[in-house]
């Protein structure tokens, strides 16, 4: 009976503080949600009128698209990466530190330097483009419908694939040589050897990372605020940036409470299918 | 012991200098860092004057300015006197931040009318504005000269805004650039003008109903859009603020443009080779031009330490010299605009455009209506609807944020 109130004692600090740093500020959310700006409880009238905004369906739609468009690449790119870093060959060490580059560049940074590259009219990747004679006219790659949004992920995707590279590779340098051994006495040859060795051995690595990956997608802010804010026309306008606008330019708070409760039931259910779905079927994988 | 002790009661005086804690005579006033130099001089004078009141200078950045100033407004521990932008007056006055400065004004009528107004609710004042300012069209006298157009006599209609700006567009130069893009106020600025000159408005003058897609609004809409749906705004006109303007004008890629007098400094500096003109903006025929109004007002929060001196301070800050002198563009007061700082003969323009200027609505969705419509006018500038379309979508939002 004695010793766990001690060790209570113990845990009892760290508990405090993150009740302090997530529950209180969570269950204040859940509180926020529901009541008006002089904290009169108004049921679900903030729900209602975000619910009926036009913004937050696109808004919903855009975080699907941006979500899963990142992801795709990412993982995909990153996983190549991998492998080729995984590899022998004269320089690697020097190729491994400049893979890493876009990672360790600040988001601010980065997303305001590709604004500019991007420009219709400043921009260098316009200016490359119809210098020689590619494309007559300059592209507007951050205003037209199309492009805006695509381009948006690609410069997400250059700045998130290189910490998937280091994960996957971490994973691959962890694979046995008896493996490949063996598969080369069965007479496998590389991509048999990528194919049936490396991605069934870093397929955990890759689950993790693909969730950390979705769970940052669902927070990303930067990159679209700082360069698009949004626009144009709201089509680039994810439910995060959604939620800082109506709070902090809007200075609704109460609606802004109402759209995170939303938005963090959403994200709950998609992690918890996710994790449901792929994490915990393949047991050899644990 | 003594030592931690030492250092604990440094820091804690150090604390206590470095809030918003005011003795008894002391005055803070929180001016913006482009005021500096300017405001250190008229603090300097009236010390001199009134040795009995200590003027706290500090200075704020304009960047996220309007959100610190909510903060300390809210928290209690504000300053005594801050300077603010006239559209954000009335909202504190609406929730009480501020306190009614009827007794601190004097002179009423030297000021023009226009900035008390900004700064009026339920009949009394909330601010002194001390500065005005509104746009104009600024223009490449060259590129006039150029096509065969005199630069003495600017297009003064829509009608010949737009045949000015068709000649003057040709290989990678564009005659008029509109913004698209930006912060929501930089469209908001350089559009809405249109709508009240051509009669009409984005919401009606009671804030009862949106009145964004009736013909006349509509039809100014489609006038500045047609700008670059027709090939006379650059390219990049969805991704451009005011400041991208000034660039292309001053690298010569854009022939005219709407802006503040505050833009003739750094065109003058970056492009000495450009021969500025300054025109009113074009009205449509038989009609008076328009402007929106901007600038910037004391304010005297509700939990300022010593009112009553700040007050007598703002008596002085308020008289017509002391305008004159710490105004980054026009004073608000008439008589100030005499002195000789203003006699510039490329000001004569933007002087002329002051009367003018009108108060953007004080209605407390403002933001979000303001949003609605620059939705719409990309979605204009996309491609993916025609004015009146966007327009009607943007008053169906905003009716139900005015019905809120």
């Amino acid at each position: 009976m004695y010793r766990p109130s001690t060790g209570l004692l113990f845990v009892l600090p760290a508990l405090i503080v993150l009740a302090m740093l997530i529950a209180y500020p969570v269950a204040y959310t859940g509180l926020l949600s529901v009541t008006d700006g002089q904290g009169n409880f108004v049921g679900m009238s903030n729900f209602a009128k975000v619910l009926s905004a036009r913004a937050t369906p696109q808004a919903f739609w855009n975080t699907v698209y941006w979500v899963v468009g990142s992801i795709v690449f990412q993982v995909i790119l990153g996983t190549a990466t991998a492998v080729l870093l995984n590899q022998t060959f004269a320089g690697r060490a020097i190729v491994r530190s400049i893979t890493l580059i876009p990672w360790v560049v600040p988001g601010i940074v980065a997303a305001t330097t590709w604004a500019w590259m991007f420009h219709t009219e400043f921009g260098i990747i316009n200016y490359m483009l119809t210098g020689p004679g590619i494309i007559d006219q300059p592209i507007g790659w951050l205003t037209n419908r199309d492009t805006v949004m695509p381009v948006l992920i690609a410069i997400n995707v250059w700045k998130l694939f290189p910490f998937v590279a280091i994960m996957v590779l971490a994973g691959l340098q962890s694979i046995p040589n008896d493996l490949y051994e063996a598969a080369r006495v069965d007479g496998a040859n590389f991509w048999e050897e990528v194919r049936y060795v490396m991605l069934p051995q870093v397929r955990p690595v890759i689950v993790a990372v693909t969730l950390l990956l979705v769970i940052w997608g669902l927070n990303s802010i930067t990159i679209i605020y700082a360069i698009t804010r949004g626009g144009p026309a709201n089509r680039t306008l994810i439910t995060p940036i959604q939620i800082f606008r109506i709070a902090f330019e809007n200075v609704q708070f109460n609606q802004a409470a109402a759209l995170s409760v939303m938005f963090f039931a959403v994200a709950i259910a998609i992690v918890f299918v996710y994790i449901k779905a792929l994490a915990s079927q393949p047991r050899e994988a644990r | 012991m003594t030592k931690s002790l030492l250092i604990l009661a440094t820091t804690a005086s150090a604390l206590a200098f470095s809030s918003v804690v005011s003795l008894a005579g002391e005055v803070t006033w929180w001016t913006p860092n482009f005021n500096e130099p300017r405001a250190r001089e008229l603090v300097e004078k009236f010390q001199a004057a009134n040795p009995d009141i200590t003027v706290n200078l500090e200075i704020t950045t304009s960047d996220g300015l309007p959100q610190r100033v909510l903060t300390a407004l809210q928290s209690g521990a504000a300053p005594d006197i801050i300077d603010v932008q006239h559209g954000w007056v009335n909202g504190y006055a609406q929730n009480g931040l501020v306190i009614p400065l009827d007794d601190v004004l004097q002179d009423r009528e030297d000021y023009i009318p226009a900035a008390l107004d900004y700064v009026t609710w339920d009949g009394k004042l909330w601010g002194i504005p001390y500065r005005i300012e509104t746009h104009a069209v600024i223009y490449n006298r060259g590129h006039f000269t150029e096509v065969g157009l005199d630069p003495d006599s600017p297009p003064e209609t829509w009608a010949e805004l737009v045949d000015v700006a068709t000649k003057l567009t040709k290989e990678g130069r564009s005659g008029f650039a509109i913004t698209g893009g930006g912060e929501v106020g930089n469209t908001i600025f350089r559009s809405l003008p249109f709508i009240w000159m051509n009669g009409s408005s984005m919401i009606s003058d009671d804030m009862t109903k949106a009145t964004v897609n009736e013909p006349a609004a509509v039809e100014a809409v489609t006038f500045y859009t047609d700008f670059f749906r027709k090939g006379l705004s650059p390219a990049s006109t969805l991704e451009n603020d005011g400041t991208a303007n000034r660039r292309l004008f001053i690298a010569e890629t854009v022939s005219m443009y709407q802006s503040g007098q505050f833009d003739i400094a750094s065109i003058r500096e970056e492009n000495p080779d450009i021969d500025i003109g300054v025109m009113r903006i074009p009205h449509p025929e038989g009609k008076d031009t328009a402007a929106i109004l901007g600038g910037w007002s004391f304010v005297v929060p509700s939990d300022a330490q010593n009112p009553d001196e700040a007050k007598i301070f703002l008596q002085f800050l308020a008289e017509a010299e002391s305008q004159g002198t710490l105004t980054d563009t026009f004073p608000a007061r008439k008589s100030a605009m005499e002195l000789p700082r203003f006699n510039d003969p490329i000001l004569q323009v933007f002087k002329e455009m002051l009367p003018y200027g009108r108060p953007v609505p004080a209605e407390k969705n403002w933001v979000q209506i303001s949003q609605a419509y620059f939705n719409g006018i990309q979605s204009i500038l996309l491609g993916d609807m025609e004015p009146q379309e966007a327009m009607d979508v943007a008053a169906e939002e905003i009716q139900a944020l005015l019905d809120e």
